[in-house]
């Protein structure tokens, strides 16, 4: 277990109180959550930290203790407050000791065959126009590309920033829609 | 719909710019750069969108081979530190799989044209009246040099025919199965399947399979490559006893995927089924071919075949 996973379990009613304080409605409090550990995870990754996510978890269990301190008091953004705590968190890690990076997983010829298997069924559930779209998106190659991807954007009578954010909306449906599919091949 | 519809709201502060998304990404934001980015990010859920589309996209760009080396190498430094990124560069390869080979195949028949087009301004009207002159005139003219100057064609004839030679020659491997029990077609000129005459992908090399329950069991065809790495090599597979449509998945004998098509059908003319794969996808090696038969949607194994490229 990594030190920052040693230093505490986070218990049920601090992560209640969290969520809390992070928006009265539940559904809402989770998804702010959500966004402000993603983009945690992010920061710290831009920042060449080897362990991310289990950083962001240190951070968050650090807030999540403080909850009852502060959320009488505390006023503005609260993500700005884990941004605080971040600069602690992470100021803590570059005086230990280098941490080692887990191995990558091995991209096995199972795993990536179940990923092409899924792409095309989350490609089947696309709108014709949103699958043409993606299929012509990527058909363009690298010395093709920016050529290519004005031609289509005119065909389709929009600019290619528009194409471009299109696109890679349908990429983003497509990558939510790939892992739950992968998801549901394990269980 | 606008731009204006899909630029996202960067909450009233001067945006930041694609590029300095993407070096926050690789890690590449200069000390006074990197706070600043962070205080907007953490609140601006605009920016995070931004963001969250630029992954994608440098996944996309990683996978696709478009990225300059240092951008490679910073890439797997520091973008791929956070793990949900890695499963991205997994759909991104996965796309650039599915789609390499259409870019190679389909790209052709919505590219060509509008270039043909552009390039001699035929989206202008006076232009393509011109154009349309310019053609008449040359089929007139040649019209008149064959009934006029039959001797002068007769001349160009035969200069370009001793060219024209070695290209017929182009030796073209097939494999036919042993069962087949009617050789006419080899001896009798017959016109050349449909297929053939609209495919839109050259057809560097063609090799016949036929099923197999398992590697060892007979002698694997051998195909050798063309040169460099364009064309296409076609796989026909014989007929399994199953009616289709079919999935044919190209595995290495290791059972890594390398390719797949879907919704093939017979030939009924020659009982077999065309698979093509592009030479590029090759190496040397043996190969397997999965023939499913998608039924209901499950998909079901129907036949194996094998080969080795030399």
């Amino acid at each position: 277990m990594s030190p920052a996973k040693k230093l505490h379990v986070l218990e049920q009613d601090e992560f209640d109180q969290l969520l809390g304080w992070l928006d009265p409605d539940p559904h809402r409090a989770g998804l702010t959550y959500e966004k402000i550990r993603r983009r945690l995870i992010s920061i710290l990754a831009s920042r060449g930290c080897t362990c991310a996510e289990e950083l962001t978890d240190e951070i968050i269990d650090r807030v999540a203790r403080r909850v009852v301190d502060i959320r009488d008091e505390y006023v503005g953004d609260k993500a700005v407050y884990f941004l605080g705590v971040m600069n602690n968190v992470h100021h803590e890690y570059l005086k230990r000791p280098t941490m080692l990076r887990p191995p990558e997983p091995v991209d096995d010829g199972e795993a990536k065959e179940k990923t092409h298997q899924c792409l095309e069924r989350c490609l089947a559930t696309l709108t014709n126009n949103s699958r043409q779209m993606i299929e012509r998106y990527y058909a363009a190659d690298k010395q093709a590309k920016i050529d290519l991807r004005k031609r289509i954007a005119k065909e389709f009578g929009i600019s290619p920033n528009t194409l471009r954010l299109r696109a890679l909306r349908i990429r983003e449906k497509l990558q939510a829609c790939i892992e739950q599919c992968l998801q549901m091949e394990v269980l | 719909m606008t731009d204006n519809n899909v630029k996202f709201n960067d909450g009233g502060y001067r945006p930041f710019s694609d590029e300095t998304i993407r070096r926050f990404l690789l890690g590449g934001l200069s000390a006074s750069e990197q706070p600043l980015f962070e205080q907007r990010l953490i609140t601006d859920d605009g920016l995070d969108a931004r963001v969250r589309l630029a992954e994608f996209e440098l996944a996309d760009d990683y996978a696709f081979e478009r990225l300059s080396t240092p951008d490679r190498r910073l890439f797997e430094q520091t973008f791929l530190l956070a793990s949900n990124r890695q499963h991205q560069l997994r759909v991104s390869k996965a796309l650039r799989d599915r789609f390499s080979f259409t870019a190679a195949t389909s790209s052709e028949d919505h590219t060509v044209t509008p270039r043909w087009r552009d390039l001699f301004g035929l989206s202008r009207p006076a232009r393509r009246i011109a154009f349309g002159v310019l053609i008449l005139l040359l089929v007139f003219g040649t019209a008149w040099l064959v009934i006029r100057e039959p001797r002068i064609v007769r001349q160009i004839a035969n200069r370009l025919n001793p060219r024209r030679s070695p290209q017929r020659s182009t030796p073209r491997e097939v494999h036919h199965p042993t069962n087949q029990s009617s050789p006419e077609h080899l001896t009798t000129p017959s016109p050349m399947p449909e297929h053939d005459q609209t495919a839109s992908s050259p057809v560097a090399v063609t090799v016949a399979l036929t099923p197999a329950a398992s590697p060892k069991a007979r002698e694997m065809p051998a195909v050798n490559l063309p040169k460099g790495d364009q064309g296409v090599v076609r796989l026909q597979l014989a007929k399994p006893v199953q009616t289709g449509p079919y999935r044919a998945e190209l595995l290495t004998i290791e059972g890594s995927w390398i390719f797949s098509a879907d919704s093939l059908k017979v030939d009924d003319s020659r009982a077999e089924i065309d698979f093509d794969v592009p030479a590029r996808s090759l190496k040397s090696g043996n190969y397997h071919v999965r023939l499913s038969r998608v039924d209901g949607g499950s998909k079901r194994s129907v036949a194996s075949y094998y080969f080795r490229v030399q």
